[in-house]
This record gives C-alpha cells, sequence and structure tokens, in this order.
C-alpha cells in the first residue's frame, strides 16, 4: 500500500514535504524561547534537501520521474512527480519560506512598533507547516494529494491570518479558510470526475479523457484555482487577509497560498495534452475581468498591504492569462506564466517584507504618512524602488521577462483567434497603468525629506536587512534562472 | 365464521375505549379505562386463538392479560394518582367531539389503507386489521393533542397496544418469546416514564408539556 | 456460519456488571463502582475485537438459537460500540470524580451512572448482534429505556425535560419502528409459512424476493420512520440537541458516536430486505430524502447555536444525514463509504464531546459566549478540541475527510451531481462554525481569573487515542477495517441470486486484479474501479 522506493529525487522531494512537518511537531514540543530557531534552523535544512534536489535534477538532465506512495489497487491516491515545473516552483516556495522564516524572528518581537509580540511557537510551528505543504502540492501527481495540501494550506493560512486573534482578525481567517474550502468543491469535484471516468486519481489520466469530460475536470479544477488565487468572484478574502503579521501575508500572498491555483490550473494543462479551447476562454475573460476590477480597486488604497493585495490579484490574472492563452497552443505563454509564478513570489516577497519593515521601523504602513524613505533608511527605499519596478515589469527587473513572454505568446495566438487580441490590449493598457500608479507611490514616498513619521523610524534589524538584499538580488536575477532552467 | 366476526366486533370496541382512554379527564381514570381496553385485546386474542387454533396465542392472551391488564394500569395508577396539577385541566388541546370526528377519519383511513393489502392470511380479518393500524395512530394523536405529560404515556400505550393487535392479527403463531420481549419492554417504558414524570412533577411542580421549554433552538 | 459463545459472552459481560453496580451498597467506596466499571469496559473491548477478528477471518457468529447473528455488517457496528464505548467508559472515570468533587454528582447518581453505563453497552450490543428483528427492536426500545436515567442523572429542570422529550419522542418514534416490525415479520411468515424462522433477520433477507411487496415498502416505511427518529433524522430529530447536550459529556460522546448508528443498523438491516424485496430505487429514494434533508437542516441550526454541545448534536444530526444520502446514493462505493463516515464518525465525535467536556470541567459551562482561550489555560485539551473541530470540519489528514470525500464521489458516480453540490456547500457553513469554535473558544485570550493547568490525565488519554485512530484512519484505513466493510458492503447490496447468507463473503468484487510488485489492499475504494459494474439509478 505504501512504497518507498530508493529513487533518490523522490526520496529527497519527499523530505523537503516531511522534513517541515517534523519540524512543525517539534516545536509543538519544544520550550516557547526555541520556537523560533526550530523554524530557522528546519526551513534551512528543507532549503538545503531542495537545493541538493535540483542539483541532481539538474545534473541527471532534467529527466521527469514520477512515483506512487499510496495505492488502493490501481488506484494511485498520493504520489510525487519531480520534473521541470515542479523543482523550480518548489524552489521558489522552500527558499521563500526560509527567507520568511529569519525575517519573522527579526519582526516578531518587541521591539515592533506596530504590533509588539514575541512570537509564539503556534507561528513558527504553522509557517513550517505551510512550507512543507506547500511543497507537497507542488510535487503531488494526483489530485488527491493536491486536494489535501490544499485544504492544509487553507488550514494554516486561517491560524496564521488569525495570528494577532483581535475579532477582525479572526474574522478575516475565517474568510479565507470558507472561501478557499468552497472553491476546493471545484478540485472535490475535478478528482470524483476523473475518478469515476479513470478509476484513478493520477493527473496523468487527465490526457485520457474525451475532450468534454476533459473540459469539466479542467474547469472544475480552474474553479478551485480561482478561489486560492483569490479572482473574481471569490476574491474579497485576499485583501482582508492583510490583517496577518506581515511575514505571512509575505509568504502566503506572494510565493505559496495564492500560487496554490495558478499551480494547480498549470498542473491540470500540462497533464491534458491537448486542451479543448473553452477552458482557455473561460480563463482568459476571468482573468481579464479581474485584471480590470484588480487595477481600479488598487486606485484608491493608501493601506501599503491592501495596495499590495489588489496588486496581487492584477498578477495572479496575468499568469492566469498566460495559462489560458497557453491552451490555444502557445507554448512561450505557458512558460511565461510559469516564470511569473517564480518572479512575482520574490518581487512580490519583497514588496510585502519592505511593508513590514516600514510598519516595524515607523510604525506604520500608510503610504501618505510615509516620506523620504531613501533618506532616513536608504536600505528600505532602494527596496521599495526595486520591488515596484520588478512588479510594474520594468527592464531589467524581473517582471518584465515573464510578462513580456506572456504578451508575445499572447499575440502568436492571436493571429488565430483575433478576439483575444483586445484582451491583449486590455492587458497592456493595465500595464502600464500600474507602472505610473507605482512610479507615482514611488515618487511620493521614496526621494525628499523625511516626513515625522519616517525621522522618528527605529534602524532596521540585521535578519530584515539580509532578507531584503536576498530578495533584491533575486528581483533582479530570478527571471534569468527562470528563463535558463525552462530553457 | 362467527369467531371471526367476533374479532372484527371486539376490535370495534377497542376502539371506543381508546376514546375513552384519551378523553378521560383524570389520568387515575384513563388508567382504569386502559386495563378495559387491555382486557379487550385480551379477549380478541382468545378469540384469535380459538379461531386459528395457535397455541401460542394463549399463552400471548395469558401473559397479556398479566401485564397490560394488571401490572400497567397498576403502575400507572399508582404513580400518577399522587400527580395533579388543577391549572392544567383535562390538557386537551380540542374539543372532545372533534377528537371523536378526526378518531373517525382516522379508521375510515387505516380501513382505505389496508384494503391495499393482499396476505391471504388478513382476508377475514380486515377490519380488525384496519382497527389495529387506526389504534396505533389514535396513540399518536393522543400525544401529539395533550399537554398533560401522563396522557401522552398513555398514547404510547395505545400505539403499543396497537402494534401488537397487529401481530396477533397477522402472525398468530409467533414465538411465545416475542410477546414477551415485547410485553416486558412496555412495562420498564411505562415505569421509566412514570418514573421521570414524578421527578418533573416534584421539580417543576406542573404537569404541562407547555411548561417544558428551557431547551430550545 | 459457526455457533460460538462469544456473541452470548459480550452481552452477559455488561449485564453482570450492571446488576452488580445496582446490588452494591450506596456506601461502597467510590473506586469499587470504578473498578467494576473497569472491567465491563475492558471486557467489552476485549471481546469485540475478538468477535471482530473471527468475522474478518470469514466466519459469521450464531449463538442462542440464531437469535444472536454477528457477520460483517453487524461487527463494523460491534467495532464502534466496543472502541468508542471503551474509551469514553475510561474518560468517564476523570469526568465522574470533577463532578463528585465538585458536587454536581451524589454517591447514589454516582451508582446509577456507572450502573446504566454498563446497561447502555449491553443493550447497544444487543441492537448490533440481534438477529431476531422483534428482539432488535426490544433492543433499541432498551437502549432508551437504559439511557434516559443517563440523560436525566443531573437531575435539573433542564436535564429533566431533556430526559422526558428523550423517552417519550424516542418510545413513540420506536414504536412505529414496532409496527414496521411486525409488518415485516407477518409478510415473512405468511409467504414462508414458517413462523418460527420468519423472525429472524437471515431467513427475510435470504426470502425477501417472494415477500409482498406492498407490505415490504409500507414495513421500510415505518422502520425509517421509527428507528430514524433514534438515529437524529430529521423531521424526527427534535430530541436528539436537548439530550445531547443535558446528559454527561461523555454519554454525549456515546450517544452521538455509538447510539444513533445502532439505530441506523437497525436501518440498514431494512434497508438490506427491501433492495432485495422491492428493488434498490424505493429505499434509495426515501432514505436519501431524508438524509439531505437532515443536512439542509441542521447545517444553519448548528451555526446559530451558542451551546457548545447543542452545535455538535446537530453536527450528529448533519453526519448522520451523510451517512443516510450515502446509503441512498447506493451502489458498492455509495454504502461502503457510508459505512466508512458512520465508523470515522463516531471516532471523530467522541473525541470532540470529550472534548467539550474538559471545556465542561475547566469553565464550568458550555456557552460559548463564556468560553474563551482554552488554548491558554489547558494546552492539551485545547489541541485535542482543535483537532477535533478541524478532523469533523473533513480537514486532511484527519478520516472524516476521506469518507466524505468517497460519499461525494459515490454522488457524483450515481448522477447526482447538484444534490452532492448543495450537500458539500452545506457542509462549509459547518466547517465556519467548527472554525469559529476554534478561534473563539480555543484561541483567543482566557479570562483573567481562570487558573492555567490541564484537567489531568485520565481524561487526557483516552482522548489522546481518539485522535490516534482518527489520524489513522484518515492516513490509510487499516486493511483489516477495509475488508471489514467491503463484506459489510457486499451483505447490504447483495442481489437475490447471491442472497444464500451462509455463503462466504470473502472477495465479493474480486474483479479487481493486483497489482503483482505492490501488496495492495482491495479497499472499499478499489470496489470503485471501472471494471466493475453496478445497478445505479
Amino acid at each position: 500500500m505504501i512504497t518507498l522506493v530508493p529513487d533518490a529525487m523522490i526520496t529527497l522531494a519527499l523530505a523537503t514535504v516531511l522534513l517541515p512537518f517534523l519540524g512543525a511537531a517539534l516545536i509543538a514540543g519544544a520550550p516557547h524561547r526555541a520556537g523560533k530557531w526550530l523554524c530557522q534552523i528546519f526551513a534551512a535544512a528543507t532549503l538545503v534537501v531542495m537545493l541538493d534536489l535540483v542539483f541532481r535534477f539538474a545534473e541527471a538532465g532534467k529527466a521527469s520521474t514520477s512515483k506512487a506512495l499510496i495505492v488502493f489497487g490501481r488506484t494511485e491516491i498520493l504520489g510525487l512527480t519531480v520534473d521541470a515545473i515542479s523543482v523550480l516552483i518548489a524552489l521558489a516556495v522552500i527558499a521563500i519560506g526560509l527567507l520568511v522564516a529569519v525575517y519573522s524572528a527579526a519582526y516578531l518581537n518587541a521591539g515592533n512598533r506596530e504590533h509588539p509580540d514575541t512570537g509564539r511557537p503556534r507561528y513558527y510551528a504553522f509557517l513550517l507547516v505551510f512550507i512543507g505543504a506547500m511543497a507537497g502540492l507542488v510535487f503531488s501527481s494526483t489530485i488527491t494529494g493536491q486536494l489535501a495540501f490544499f485544504e492544509i494550506t487553507g488550514a494554516c493560512s486561517w491560524a496564521l491570518i488569525g495570528y494577532y486573534e483581535t475579532p477582525k482578525a479572526l474574522r478575516s481567517a475565517a474568510k479565507a479558510l470558507i472561501i478557499t474550502h468552497v472553491a476546493s468543491l471545484g478540485l472535490y469535484v475535478a478528482a470524483a470526475l476523473l475518478f469515476i471516468d479513470s478509476g484513478t486519481f493520477a493527473l496523468s489520466a487527465i490526457a485520457q479523457l474525451t475532450p468534454a469530460h476533459k473540459a469539466a475536470v479542467l474547469l472544475a479544477i480552474l474553479v478551485a484555482a480561482w478561489g486560492k488565487s483569490a479572482q473574481l468572484p471569490m476574491h474579497m478574502w485576499l485583501p482582508d487577509a492583510m490583517e496577518a503579521p506581515t511575514p505571512v501575508s509575505a509568504y502566503l500572498h506572494a510565493a505559496s497560498m495564492v500560487k496554490v491555483g495558478v499551480y494547480i490550473f498549470a498542473r491540470g494543462l500540462m497533464a491534458a495534452d491537448g486542451v479543448p479551447h473553452i477552458v482557455g476562454w473561460v480563463g482568459a475573460t476571468m482573468a481579464i475581468v479581474t485584471l480590470i476590477y484588480g487595477f481600479f480597486m488598487y486606485l484608491p488604497q493608501v493601506d501599503m498591504k491592501r495596495l499590495l493585495a489588489y496588486s496581487t490579484i492584477t498578477q495572479l490574472s496575468y499568469i492566469f492569462l498566460g495559462l489560458s492563452l497557453s491552451v490555444f497552443g502557445s507554448d512561450l505563454a505557458f512558460k511565461g506564466a510559469i516564470s511569473h509564478i517564480f518572479n512575482h513570489a520574490f518581487a512580490k516577497t519583497l514588496f510585502f517584507l519592505v511593508a513590514g519593515a516600514l510598519s516595524y521601523t515607523a510604525g506604520t504602513r500608510m503610504l501618505p504618512s510615509l516620506r523620504g524613505i531613501i533618506t532616513k533608511t536608504p536600505m528600505l527605499g532602494v527596496s521599495f524602488v526595486v520591488a515596484a519596478l520588478a512588479i510594474a515589469g520594468v527592464p531589467p527587473f524581473s517582471g518584465f521577462f515573464s510578462k513580456f513572454a506572456i504578451f508575445g505568446g499572447g499575440f502568436e495566438v492571436s493571429q488565430q483567434n483575433l478576439l483575444l487580441l483586445p484582451m491583449l490590449v486590455i492587458a497592456l493598457l493595465e500595464s502600464v497603468g500600474c507602472f505610473a500608479w507605482f512610479l507615482k507611490w514611488v515618487g511620493y514616498s521614496v526621494p525628499g525629506k523625511p516626513s515625522e513619521t519616517m525621522a522618528a523610524a527605529s534602524p532596521l534589524p540585521v535578519g530584515m536587512q539580509f532578507v531584503l538584499v536576498a530578495l533584491v538580488v533575486m528581483s533582479v536575477c530570478s527571471s534569468f534562472i527562470a528563463a535558463s532552467w525552462l530553457g | 365464521m362467527v369467531g371471526f366476526q367476533l374479532v372484527n366486533g371486539l376490535a370495534g370496541l377497542l376502539i371506543v375505549t381508546s376514546l375513552l382512554v384519551i378523553l378521560a379527564r383524570r389520568p387515575g381514570n384513563s388508567a382504569r379505562f386502559y386495563a378495559l381496553q387491555s382486557f379487550v385485546l385480551v379477549l380478541i386474542f382468545l378469540a384469535l386463538a380459538e379461531v386459528s387454533d395457535s397455541h401460542e396465542l394463549y399463552l400471548w392472551s395469558a401473559s397479556a392479560f398479566v401485564t397490560k391488564v394488571v401490572l400497567v394500569p397498576i403502575i400507572m395508577y399508582r404513580a400518577f394518582s399522587k400527580l395533579d396539577d388543577p391549572k392544567l385541566g383535562s390538557g386537551a388541546i380540542m374539543p372532545p367531539a372533534l377528537s371523536v370526528v378526526l378518531a373517525a377519519l382516522v379508521v375510515i383511513l387505516c380501513f382505505w389503507v389496508v384494503s391495499g393489502v393482499a396476505l391471504p392470511a388478513a382476508a377475514a380479518i380486515k377490519p380488525a386489521l384496519a382497527v389495529s393500524l387506526a389504534h396505533f395512530f389514535l396513540g399518536l394523536g393522543c400525544i401529539v393533542s395533550q399537554r398533560n405529560i401522563l396522557k401522552q404515556v398513555f398514547g404510547y400505550c395505545l400505539m403499543e397496544n396497537g402494534s401488537h393487535l397487529t401481530l396477533a392479527l397477522l402472525a398468530a403463531k409467533a414465538p411465545e418469546l416475542v410477546e414477551v420481549g415485547i410485553a416486558t419492554d412496555a412495562i420498564f417504558a411505562v415505569g421509566i416514564m412514570a418514573v421521570l414524570g414524578t421527578k418533573i412533577f416534584l421539580t417543576l411542580h406542573t404537569l404541562d408539556a407547555r411548561s417544558l421549554t428551557t431547551l430550545k433552538g | 456460519m459457526v455457533s460460538s459463545n462469544l456473541p452470548l459472552l459480550i452481552l452477559c459481560g455488561p449485564l453482570a456488571v450492571a446488576a452488580l453496580i445496582f446490588l452494591l451498597p450506596r456506601g461502597s467506596s467510590p473506586r469499587c463502582f470504578e473498578f467494576a466499571h473497569l472491567v465491563s469496559i475492558s471486557f467489552v473491548l476485549v471481546l469485540s475485537i475478538m468477535i471482530v477478528g473471527q468475522v474478518i477471518d470469514g466466519n459469521q457468529l450464531t449463538a442462542f438459537g440464531d437469535w444472536l447473528y454477528v457477520d460483517a455488517l453487524g461487527a463494523v457496528f460491534l467495532m464502534v460500540i466496543g472502541v468508542v464505548g471503551f474509551l469514553t467508559g475510561l474518560y468517564s472515570i476523570g469526568y465522574i470524580r470533577h463532578d463528585l468533587a465538585s458536587g454536581a454528582l451524589d454517591a447514589g447518581k454516582m451508582k446509577i451512572y456507572y450502573g446504566f453505563f454498563s446497561l447502555f453497552l449491553f443493550t447497544m450490543l444487543l441492537a448490533a448482534s440481534s438477529n431476531n428483528i422483534v428482539m432488535m427492536w426490544v433492543a433499541v426500545e432498551a437502549t432508551t429505556l437504559g439511557s434516559a436515567f443517563l440523560v436525566g442523572v443531573y437531575g435539573q429542570k433542564s436535564s429533566l425535560e431533556a430526559a422526558w422529550k428523550y423517552v417519550i419522542i424516542c418510545t413513540v418514534g420506536v414504536a412505529f419502528g414496532l409496527y414496521g416490525t411486525v409488518l415485516a415479520y407477518a409478510n415473512g411468515s405468511d409467504v414462508l409459512g414458517n413462523s418460527r424462522d420468519a423472525i429472524l433477520w437471515t431467513t427475510l433477507a435470504a426470502h425477501a424476493t417472494s415477500l409482498d411487496p406492498m407490505l415490504a415498502k409500507l414495513s421500510f416505511v415505518f422502520v425509517l420512520i421509527g428507528f430514524g427518529t433514534k438515529a437524529g433524522l430529521f423531521p424526527m430529530h427534535a430530541w436528539l440537541p436537548d439530550a445531547h447536550s443535558e446528559a454527561p459529556s461523555p454519554i454525549s460522546a456515546l450517544l452521538s458516536g455509538v447510539l444513533l448508528k445502532c439505530a441506523l443498523l437497525v436501518i440498514i438491516r431494512y434497508y438490506a430486505i427491501t433492495v432485495r424485496a422491492v428493488g434498490p430505487e424505493f429505499p434509495q429514494l426515501l432514505v436519501l430524502i431524508l438524509g439531505s434533508l437532515s443536512i439542509i437542516v441542521a447545517a444553519p441550526l448548528f451555526f446559530i447555536q451558542q451551546d457548545l454541545k447543542r452545535k455538535l448534536a446537530y453536527s450528529s444530526i448533519e453526519h448522520i444525514g451523510l451517512i443516510a444520502v450515502g446509503l441512498g446514493l447506493g451502489g458498492p462505493l455509495g454504502v461502503g463509504a457510508a459505512l466508512l463516515h458512520t465508523i470515522n464518525h463516531s471516532l471523530a465525535k467522541a473525541l470532540l464531546f470529550c472534548g467539550a467536556g474538559n471545556v465542561m470541567m475547566k469553565f464550568g459551562t458550555r456557552d460559548l459566549g463564556s468560553v474563551k482561550g482554552l488554548m491558554r489555560v489547558a494546552p492539551v485539551s485545547g489541541l485535542l478540541l482543535m483537532a477535533g473541530a478541524l478532523a469533523l470540519a473533513g480537514f486532511p489528514p484527519f478520516n472524516v475527510f476521506v469518507s466524505e470525500f468517497l460519499i461525494f464521489v459515490a454522488g457524483l458516480k450515481a448522477g447526482y451531481f447538484w444534490l452532492m453540490l448543495v450537500c458539500a456547500l452545506f457542509f462549509t457553513i459547518t466547517v465556519a462554525g467548527l472554525i469559529q469554535i476554534v478561534a473563539n473558544s480555543v484561541l483567543g485570550k482566557s479570562p483573567a481569573t481562570m487558573a492555567t493547568g490541564d484537567v489531568g490525565w485520565r481524561p487526557i488519554l483516552p482522548m489522546a487515542i481518539l485522535l490516534l485512530l482518527v489520524l489513522t484512519m484518515g492516513v490509510a484505513v487499516p486493511q483489516p477495517v477495509s475488508r471489514l466493510l467491503q463484506s459489510a458492503t457486499a451483505i447490504v447490496l447483495s442481489d437475490s441470486s447471491s442472497v444464500a447468507i451462509a455463503a462466504p463473503w470473502q472477495e465479493p468484487f474480486s474483479t479487481t486484479p493486483q497489482p503483482d510488485n505492490k501488496k495492495a489492499k482491495p479497499l472499499a475504494l478499489a470496489t470503485g474501479t471501472p471494471s466493475h459494474t453496478e445497478t445505479n439509478p
């Protein structure tokens, strides 16, 4: 029933899933103070294992392997897939997990001006579980595996978003959980349909379905994906989830939770081997609708985190757009979407952590009261600029390359499907608008004489500085890594 | 055939006695009427035993006499005579005349349902079968239409008598132990209801089912 | 069929202990009662495991002139009674000691509690192992009578009220069951011309095809109403929230985890007869309607309750509804998943009711408005309650997820897409409610005056075992259990051609080829592979 095979790659992948869970169990039993150290140690160990996997995988010529772990009869329940895409995304998820763990240790303490707190073990335990569940989701080769880890990330996000336990935070946490749980029904349906038709839960079986059933399964997955990736009409949990501690927002809403949606959709498309166009039309249309909505929603925002939340929604729409375009036959758009998952993870984490650093040092994240950041704390100012440019997609920062690939692929397939053209134009316009809007806030907040709040800011802890530097570097390099990895 | 007519006639009498049980104002009187009704039931059993030549039914009527005519009424009479809630009155939620009309309707309806049953054994005793079904629902009606919690106990007893009669009519040769099991169960049920009813009266000083409303939702 | 003393023995044990406890003088040391109680529950646990072991080996045990009969179906429920009965019984010791110390119970009431606990176990075991349909009814009726005093043991106004409603509604409901039983028996005895054997379920099931269809339908309707009352199906559920909330917590766990399932077993037994007699459409439709209505009605009511145990009671109605839906969907997958959910819900709900008991011990109230921050004052209890809530909400890797998912699959497979979606959405309301419990009562700030410290190991130990079982069943259903479920499903569904009850049930779906490289288990799941054809509406 449960088989462990001596395949090094699979064993390593399994280790990246299990190590964080082990760490979380240890934290639950360890004394209060040990929590943050155990969390960092296990996150680092997971990254080491992951890097080992990356190098072995690259050495072995990036050949995909897949292994069933739990099988009942002929029905594969749980299994792992190691291929170029899963390794790339798992790397981002785990690396950012470590960075967030380090940052959290510096953020959750009495020196925090907005939320003084001691960093209870619960926080670190759930963060580790989250990392493990994300790795599990990324490597899953079955819909049931995806569903299980999907739900675990939902439960963890609830615990983390509600961490401050204010009534508002708890309400937002419950909202995030319920909405994503409703969305998970899509995965239930997809799993059930797949099982009824093929007798297995393995994603690879989607390819054998008839076109109509294939479309049904993929659309069901798409519904689940919309919920997790905060697309209309299941987007409302994300802006509210900004009640979470900022490192959690960074991890959940830049690197992991919201990426679950786009990732399972991408996996479904990859496994399908020829996708009915209806899936592409539905996906692209909803992506554009969400894109327009998200853009208009971030205009009135003054809370930096809420602004980032809406920006995240629109960036995810780009990824959905890229994936949907790939349905029409553009490999470039698919690669663009995957690298956008990777790039956006680093850039948006950076942006969130800048917001966190501002609340830590200055005690607020309201943009109007933050001016002259670069004069007071040059490090933060630079990070702010890099993050904004990377998100807006300005070369040479990472966002440019992946967006470029998505648009390039899109224009390529719009030759055959002229209806796609207006969609792409709208997306391009949004891109320009987004650039202008971020430029406005950069111009307002970064240069000049520090405002009263900024002038009184405390110095930035070392841990945070280290994390910010690492992310700034990645915001430039990530697209090159992704491009060379995906070939 | 005379035996079957006797059975059917006695079954009609059963309906009358059960109406008396339902409509009696005091629980003590209900207990007396219940004893009377059970006696009619025993007579039906005897008649059936004679007709169908069933050895088991003779035993049944003996044990039913002990449990239903003697034990259960005594338990109820002793337990319920002490409990009196003058405020409650008869506790019925509708006038007696309406109850009788409704009872008649139930009987007619049951005749109609039973006419659909095609079992050969039931052919001669269809009226009695209909009465037994009606009796069951009369008991249910008693529980629904009475606010006095003690009357609800009688309602249960009527239901139980109804199903007992059905059993006797349809399966006269059932093992004796079955009947003993049902009868003992009924005694225990009545006993426990009597204990609980007494406790409720001692704690709440009322027998009105409407006052049992602490728990809601 | 193998004649065996075990079914008789397992019944005699708790009955003898109950008699002993009632005979002991009131002034005896509480330790005497506790010891007798422990003997009784351990005895039941050990014997139920032995019986289940024999059944898994492919035997059907009979005793007492075929009046007692344990097949795979009965064994599933015997196992639930044995395990959950033992664990809640173990939990009772710490809980009752606490109640004695706090003055909520006195020595006389404690005697009543332990005496009726064993008696209650006896009646449930009798219901699960009975082959004589009238005795089955007697046993279910006796479960009401045996547990009525347990529900009202605190003797307060509200607990008496709950006990009264419980007794009246259930006895009246079960009177319908008696009528249904009588009809089934009369039907059988008339058709078979053998009044002695027609009383046995095995005989009725074996000759179900020759039964009068009209009477069989009528009998099933009465049985469904009657035993459905006891199982807590809407609209006959009115007694359930009151009884569950007013009873001592271990009894609530036993009521919800085991008693409801015993009534369900009786319904399943008649379901099996009716499926054979009139085909699957009629019983399936009835059960499906009642089940879905139970879910739809109970979920919102669950959400608005402020009383922790009342909340859990409504969740029980909802889960019973889900089991009924699984039965109503039919097919090996639907029935198998329903049986699996029976086990899973028992374990998870027992865990949660015990958790509610810890809340009672710590806070002295069940009002969710005043229970705050359990995690801070009693971390282990808090963790267990939280895990239980997540399990019941259907999150992986807990067991409820597995069976809920299987029922969902069965529903889609049977073509009830919209119904399953509606059920799933209503279950999301439950998730919201459970999350609220955890967010507001387990987490949050505890009252400043509350001393930190858990409730002691005695109540914690059985809960930890329950959690372990919940997790085990969630990660991978153990092979013996899945085998048992598979045979049980076959008993419920087998068509007239293979209805000879004496035939061995092993591998009824052996159409599933086993992969040779792995030690694959023929789980209930495997029965749903496309190679298997089934008779769905």
